[in-house]
């Protein structure tokens, strides 16, 4: 199939592995796949030390079922990305521990409070999630076949986030002001979550065209910020005055002042060059060597060789 | 020699226990699958595995554990009263709750004894 074709067949779950697609398709849908995935597993080991610090068992309980399903969608997703034919599962994994691979921004950074928690499994995840409730249509079919089972388990995930949320929102003042300062250091991040606005976005056209992306960075970002702003002022929390964030209601749309964020951190973060960052991904990689005799035995077992179907 | 059968009827679905077919050998018993189970009712393909060489773990068994029987009430969207969510989030609940209903209707069928 040539890129014109590609372009004009475009839609929801329209190729999979028996088509033949153009090289430009399978390399733009296996980064943006692959970002994927190691963005879900990288956010379960930011997530993982607090199975420890959680306050009761129920939310011990839930913290660790969340850690779970991230690691299992990390999984799903390699598998849909290794079917394109660019790069294999180990070769992806092989990239996140010679820190190569690009995940979330919101992953590098340091997580160190219970406070900070729900601003991960609330607002980031919940990000996530209308991102990812659009993937549905992606054209990349064994994509779209992940996401459905991503889906059906990140409800949970974003609504857990929210009743810590709540929990915190309504104890003492100390904790109401630890996660409002919580909120304020994350809410940048939060912002950034969808990348750069849409006339600086760079990949962005390619991927609308040929149906992997069904929706823009501003489209996404406004979507989030109308479903979650008003969660955030109804648990009391202030939204900084900056960034600046404005409201248009005329267009029903949210102005974020591009020019308040700090692009040079955001790309540094992108290229993995923060400390806290390559501390994470340092810890995933030392993870990865210490289960290698894992793989090894799972690798030399005779019936072994078959490659399984796409994500199911 | 008896063969399980198990049939996907689309290209999504996942292969699906159908019932058994007798046969002298592996040939025949795939022909005798598609007559049986293949011929009226749509279907992408057909597994058909001798009995021999299906293993199988019994929760009778002694030493066997089996998950279900937990209490797991906080893994579920459906256990969170939240209020009003954005539209992504209730779809996945919705869909947890339907998994939910089909999961006790299941149990409800298996304790009546039967399929009828």
């Amino acid at each position: 199939m040539d890129l014109s074709t590609v372009k004009e067949r475009a839609g929801p779950r329209q190729f999979g592995p028996t088509d033949e697609m153009p090289r430009e398709y399978r390399e733009a849908a296996t980064r943006m796949i692959q970002f994927h995935a190691n963005s879900e597993i990288m956010g379960a080991y930011i997530e993982r030390p607090f199975i420890r610090q959680a306050p009761s068992l129920d939310r011990k309980l839930a913290v660790s079922a969340q850690v779970q399903d991230e690691i299992g969608h990390g999984q799903l997703l390699y598998r849909a990305a290794e079917n394109l034919g660019v790069k294999t599962r180990e070769e992806m994994l092989d990239e996140l521990a010679a820190g190569e691979g690009k995940f979330l921004n919101c992953f590098h950074y340091p997580l160190d409070s219970w406070y900070e928690l729900p601003m991960i499994m609330f607002f980031v995840d919940g990000a996530a999630m209308r991102r990812q409730a659009s993937l549905k249509r992606t054209s990349w079919e064994p994509y779209a076949h992940a996401i459905d089972k991503i889906c059906f388990e990140e409800g949970f995930h974003i609504k857990h986030g929210e009743d810590i949320l709540r929990e915190l929102a309504t104890g003492t003042r100390r904790d109401q002001e630890q996660l409002q300062e919580a909120f304020e250091t994350w809410w940048p991040r939060i912002l950034q979550f969808f990348g750069p606005t849409d006339d600086q976005s760079t990949h962005n056209d390619f991927s609308q065209e040929v149906g992997l992306k069904t929706m823009s960075n501003d489209q996404l970002r406004n979507a989030f910020l109308n479903a979650y702003l008003p969660k955030a002022e109804k648990y009391g929390l202030k939204i900084p005055e900056y960034p600046r964030v404005e409201y248009h209601e005329n267009r029903d749309h949210y102005e974020v002042y591009e020019e308040d964020l700090d692009w040079d951190e955001f790309f540094t973060v992108a290229r993995n060059e923060l400390p806290t960052g390559r501390g994470q991904i340092e810890k995933r990689r030392r993870s990865q060597d210490a289960v290698e005799w894992v793989r090894s035995a799972i690798e030399s077992t005779p019936s072994g060789g078959e490659t399984p179907a796409a994500a199911d | 020699m008896i063969f399980e059968v198990f049939r996907q009827e689309t290209e999504k679905d996942y292969h699906t226990h159908v019932g058994n077919v007798h046969a002298p050998d592996a040939e025949m018993a795939r022909l005798f699958a598609q007559v049986a189970h293949a011929r009226r009712k749509p279907a992408k393909s057909l597994w058909v595995v001798p009995k021999a060489e299906i293993a199988e773990v019994d929760a009778d068994d002694p030493g066997v554990a089996m998950g279900g029987t937990t209490q797991k009430e906080y893994r579920w969207a459906t256990n969170y009263s939240t209020g009003q969510m954005a539209e992504e989030i209730e779809a996945s609940e919705a869909e947890q709750a339907e998994a939910e209903s089909t999961r006790r209707r299941a149990g409800e069928d298996r304790r009546r004894g039967g399929d009828d």
